[in-house]
């Protein structure tokens, strides 16, 4: 192998080397253009006239997709080259829905017209100022994260208020999206720190020892029970399935899986035995024809949409979504299938599939533990939310309440998943200089 | 902006649009192509190598969604294979284009054939769109019911919904056209048409006779339960549904179908009952009936009969029945007869008899591969065996004592079929249900004498038509809210009966001179129609 050289030095260099991700990009902002002609096309059709102001969230769209490329340009990021086209087509689709969900149908420029380009410049940020291995600084703030993870539940807990069955800030924020990296952050923390103790397991059983383990342990039955008492049952499923993961990522004991797969499976069925809200979902999902106009409408609305829309769909704006209850946020992913048709939802999926999948590369890839530990936190909730969604509407799984990331209305989700997919850039732009320089000389020579 | 307005708004914007639509599906293909061709260049070679473990969470991730997707794809590309989810959109969905909509619908049709509602084709603005037509409007609107995509279905049109869709494809051969009929368009596929026992001319005179008035026909064959007729008023027009109906709540409660869900106090008629329970028990004596009236303590308003206040009002004296047997108890309905006889017989027979009758329950009258159309029977709730007085004021039919029409004729239909209630059923492939056997054999005979005395020499005289031989009981239900209602149950011909019915008008007044003359002209159109051969 080849000795990679450090960072390009000129800027026309870097200019070049970063021509696959400018190459992708601009495919993406052409596809999503063609997007946007649809959408727009349609709207006289309902008698609106397009505007001047309707031309605005594709121009912003483009303008800071390409503005991040040319900031990291600048910089001279070596990191990922695939995440970014990956994560402008997700969002544009995104952007697609919401705007065909008359999101900026405002007279004048609104707070969701800025949600996305302040997301994107969160994004570079992020990328700028933990690149080059800075974001290993971010360990260093261990029990930060774990007080800032429960400070949220707390404060959501006595100022929220109940909408649908969940629990917001004010104004409709949900603060604990942000618990979707301060939980990963906190977790990575511990585990990079007390790496080795977690993985010493003794007994005739395998089982892993309690000393090391129980501040993590009381920290997560802490913040899962108040989650619980605040009935979001989507996030727990989430932050313990990916604590869980990162446990076993950190120590390579497999065993916490099968632990936490019997512990989550005694804790699920305590909570479908305590809670009434989860046995009608579960039960909801087993029959929605038991109850169609009541609980199963929401779920068989989206299913009868994504049938309207057959394997290629109505075309964007040509359907009516509307007939599915808060299509824009939960059941986007059915807005979706039903106007691009199966089709256009599986080839949004294969974008996930492959999000997913380069955020686990650049996790199993990344030189430090602690960077390998975050990023598998944030693949994690990544993946798992994703699935939940999309599961859920899709009637595979019982609806969870779970937003789709980047596609979902929703201003607090678009900006953490943001600021995590930039974490995971900065890790993916490597370490300034070896980390140990003799295990790296074995294994070029190799 | 204007030549963006102007292109949209012009002829070729429509198929300019499924091209965009398609480039749109094709430039994310190309993008998705072009990161396979560039997966060497942008491979993370700064970074360590790969860890062990995370190729498998990347499998397992893989393979969970592409079993998200193929569960979608049940759903989305094989919807047909799900009867319920078909009959759901043509229910429930709104969507015009959705391909559930193009199933073109079976009908519905009456005994002799003549079609109840229809599924036409209709040109809109917005392309070929099926309409659901009801030729008769309002006369059928509540056993027939409506199937809207808006507002769901109702009677029949849901209780045979599945059917009425085409059933459930039965092979993979059946399947696959099904899908593919409604993929193409190619062909509209064939719901089956439900047949049902109504008789169309026979429902229609009931809605035209009860015409302004609230009220409920039915009209039953005892042997086997077919309905011929089941009617309520004040109706609605099923092919114009409009949102109030179901938003506001109609003083006039159009939506119910009083026939099967109203509940009425069912005054004399009620006495077929309780004299059924009286002579099942092998009673035979006389009761003596003072014209003055009877109560079962002084703290209470005597029970009276109806000539003691038409004697009083017209300022002359009445004699009283005196002491009088069953037979002509009914025929004369003797309120302090009934009275003394129902608490003679006791609150335990009382709670029997309700519970042989069936009353506090529900029946099937059409049975559906997902859903039931049901007719409720009453509700009378037990007696304290403290309270003798409100014994004997459910005697006679009145007090808690509440029934529906639809029940009230099932009694009949039970009289006239030697004690036994056969399920009434609307749709004609459906086999006859026995409901229960409401008393035994011999009581029933006895009963059909009494009743069709109460024609000839009774209350009901006014209706006695040669040839037909009605046998009946009269009923003017006491209520809270205005007039009494008027009742007549009965069948005919009296020896062989061939229909049972029940009639109720709201507020109508006399049994005998409002809802017994309905009855009456029912059966001489039921008789020219050869329904009681």
């Amino acid at each position: 192998m080849a000795k990679k050289p450090a960072r390009p030095e000129t800027l026309p260099d870097r200019w070049a080397a970063r021509a696959p991700e400018r190459q992708l990009l601009l495919w993406v902002l052409f596809a999503i253009g063609v997007g946007f002609l649809m959408v727009l096309g349609a709207l006289p059709k309902d008698g609106i006239a397009v505007r001047g102001l309707d031309l605005l969230p594709p121009l912003g769209f483009g303008l800071a997709f390409f503005a991040v490329h040319l900031a990291f340009v600048g910089v001279g990021f070596r990191g990922d080259q695939l995440l970014l086209a990956l994560v402008a087509f997700i969002a544009g689709v995104g952007l697609l829905a919401q705007f065909r969900m008359g999101v900026y149908a405002g007279r004048s420029l609104g707070l969701s017209h800025l949600v996305l380009p302040l997301g994107v410049t969160a994004l570079t940020l992020v990328v700028a100022a933990l690149m080059d291995g800075r974001y290993r600084l971010l360990a260093s703030g261990l029990w930060v994260w774990a007080l800032l993870s429960l400070g949220i539940v707390v404060f959501v807990l006595a100022t929220g208020q109940r909408f649908r069955g969940a629990v917001y800030g004010s104004g409709f924020i949900t603060p604990t999206e942000g618990l979707k990296l301060s939980v990963v952050l906190f977790a990575a923390a511990f585990i990079d720190h007390h790496a080795k103790a977690l993985a010493r397991w003794r007994g005739p059983i395998p089982f892993p020892r309690v000393r090391p383990l129980w501040q993590l342990a009381l920290f997560a039955v802490l913040l899962l029970g108040l989650l619980m008492v605040q009935r979001d049952l989507g996030l727990v499923l989430i932050l313990s399935l990916t604590m869980l993961l990162m446990l076993a990522a950190g120590t390579k004991r497999i065993g916490f899986l099968v632990y936490g797969a019997l512990a989550a499976g005694a804790a699920g069925y305590a909570v479908l035995q305590f809670f009434s809200h989860g046995q009608r979902r579960v039960a909801s999902w087993l029959d929605p024809f038991q109850d169609p106009t009541g609980a199963g409408w929401q779920v068989l609305q989206g299913l009868s949409g994504m049938y309207a829309g057959g394997l290629w769909g109505e075309g964007f704006s040509q359907a009516r979504p509307r007939y599915t209850p808060i299509a824009e946020s939960d059941f986007v992913y059915a807005v979706v299938a039903e106007e691009l048709g199966f089709i256009g939802s599986a080839l949004l999926l294969v974008f996930f599939a492959l999000l997913c999948w380069r955020l686990m590369l650049i996790a199993s890839r990344a030189k430090s533990p602690f960077g390998m530990l975050a990023a598998t936190g944030i693949a994690c909730v990544f993946t798992v939310q994703t699935l939940l969604n999309v599961g859920g509407v899709a009637k595979a799984i019982p609806i969870t309440g779970v937003t789709l990331p980047f596609i979902s209305q929703g201003g607090s989700s678009l900006l953490v998943t943001c600021i995590a997919i930039g974490l995971v850039l900065a890790i993916s732009d490597g370490e300034p200089k070896p980390v140990r320089k003799k295990a790296n000389a074995k294994r070029t020579a190799s | 902006m204007e030549l963006l307005n102007t292109l949209f708004q012009s002829a070729p914007w429509g198929a300019l649009r499924i091209g965009l639509h398609a480039v749109f599906l094709l430039a994310a293909a190309y993008v998705l192509k072009q990161m396979l061709d560039l997966r060497a260049v942008v491979g993370l070679k700064h970074l360590a190598k790969p860890r062990a473990g995370f190729a498998l969470a990347g499998l397992v991730m893989a393979v969970a969604f592409l079993g998200v997707l193929a569960y979608q794809a049940t759903w989305q590309l094989s919807g047909t294979a799900r009867p319920e989810f078909i009959a759901f959109m043509q229910l429930h969905d709104r969507r015009q284009f959705n391909p559930a909509h193009w199933i073109d619908r079976g009908r519905i049709l009456d005994a002799s054939g003549t079609v109840l509602a229809e599924t036409r084709a209709e040109q809109t603005p917005d392309g070929l769109a099926a309409r659901r037509v009801y030729p008769f409007g309002a006369d059928f609107a509540h056993v027939v019911g409506y199937a809207d995509p808006r507002f769901g279905a109702s009677g029949v049109e849901g209780s045979a919904n599945i059917d009425l869709n085409g059933g459930k494809p039965g092979s993979l051969k059946e399947w696959g056209e099904l899908t593919r009929q409604l993929i193409t368009q190619a062909k509209r596929h064939k719901g089956n048409d439900v047949v049902l026992t109504l008789d169309a001319a026979m429902q229609r005179l009931a809605m035209e006779r009860l015409g302004e008035r609230a009220g409920a026909v039915v009209v039953l064959r005892p042997q086997d339960g077919a309905v011929r007729v089941m009617a309520s008023t004040p109706s609605f027009d099923p092919n114009r549904i409009d949102a109030n109906m179901f938003l506001r709540a109609d003083p006039r409660a159009r939506l119910l179908n009083r026939a099967t869900a109203g509940l009425y106090p069912p005054g004399s008629t009620f006495k077929v009952v309780i004299a059924a329970d009286a002579l099942d028990r092998g009673f035979s004596g006389r009761i003596d009936c003072p014209a003055d009236g009877w109560t079962t303590s002084g703290r209470y308003r005597k029970i009276r009969d109806h000539e003691y206040y038409e004697a009083r009002r017209a300022g002359r004296s009445w004699r009283g029945h005196g002491r009088i047997g069953l037979g002509t108890a009914l025929a004369e309905s003797s309120n302090v007869f009934f009275a003394q006889l129902g608490v003679y017989l006791g609150h335990d027979a009382f709670t029997g008899t309700t519970q042989r009758f069936l009353f506090n329950g529900r029946i099937t009258i059409g049975a559906g591969q997902t859903r039931q159309q049901y007719m409720r029977t009453g509700r009378i709730p037990r007696i304290p065996s403290s309270d003798r007085y409100g014994l004997a004021q459910a005697s006679i039919g009145q007090g808690k004592v509440l029934v529906t029409p639809a029940q009230m004729a099932l009694v009949a239909a039970a009289i006239a079929n030697d004690g036994v209630a056969v399920q009434p059923r609307l749709v004609v492939r459906d086999q006859p249900v026995a409901a229960g056997r409401f008393m035994r054999s011999g009581t029933a005979g006895q009963l059909r004498g009494m009743m069709r005395r109460a024609v000839t020499a009774g209350t009901g005289r006014g209706i006695e038509t040669p040839g037909l031989a009605i046998a009946g009981k009269t009923g003017t239900a006491e209520n809270p809210f205005g007039a009494s209602h008027s009742w007549f149950i009965g069948f005919a011909p009296a020896d062989r009966p061939a229909l049972a019915f029940a009639v109720l008008v709201e507020h109508g007044g006399y049994g005998s001179t409002v809802a017994a003359p309905i009855a009456r002209d029912l059966l001489i159109l039921a008789r020219e129609r050869g329904h009681l051969r």
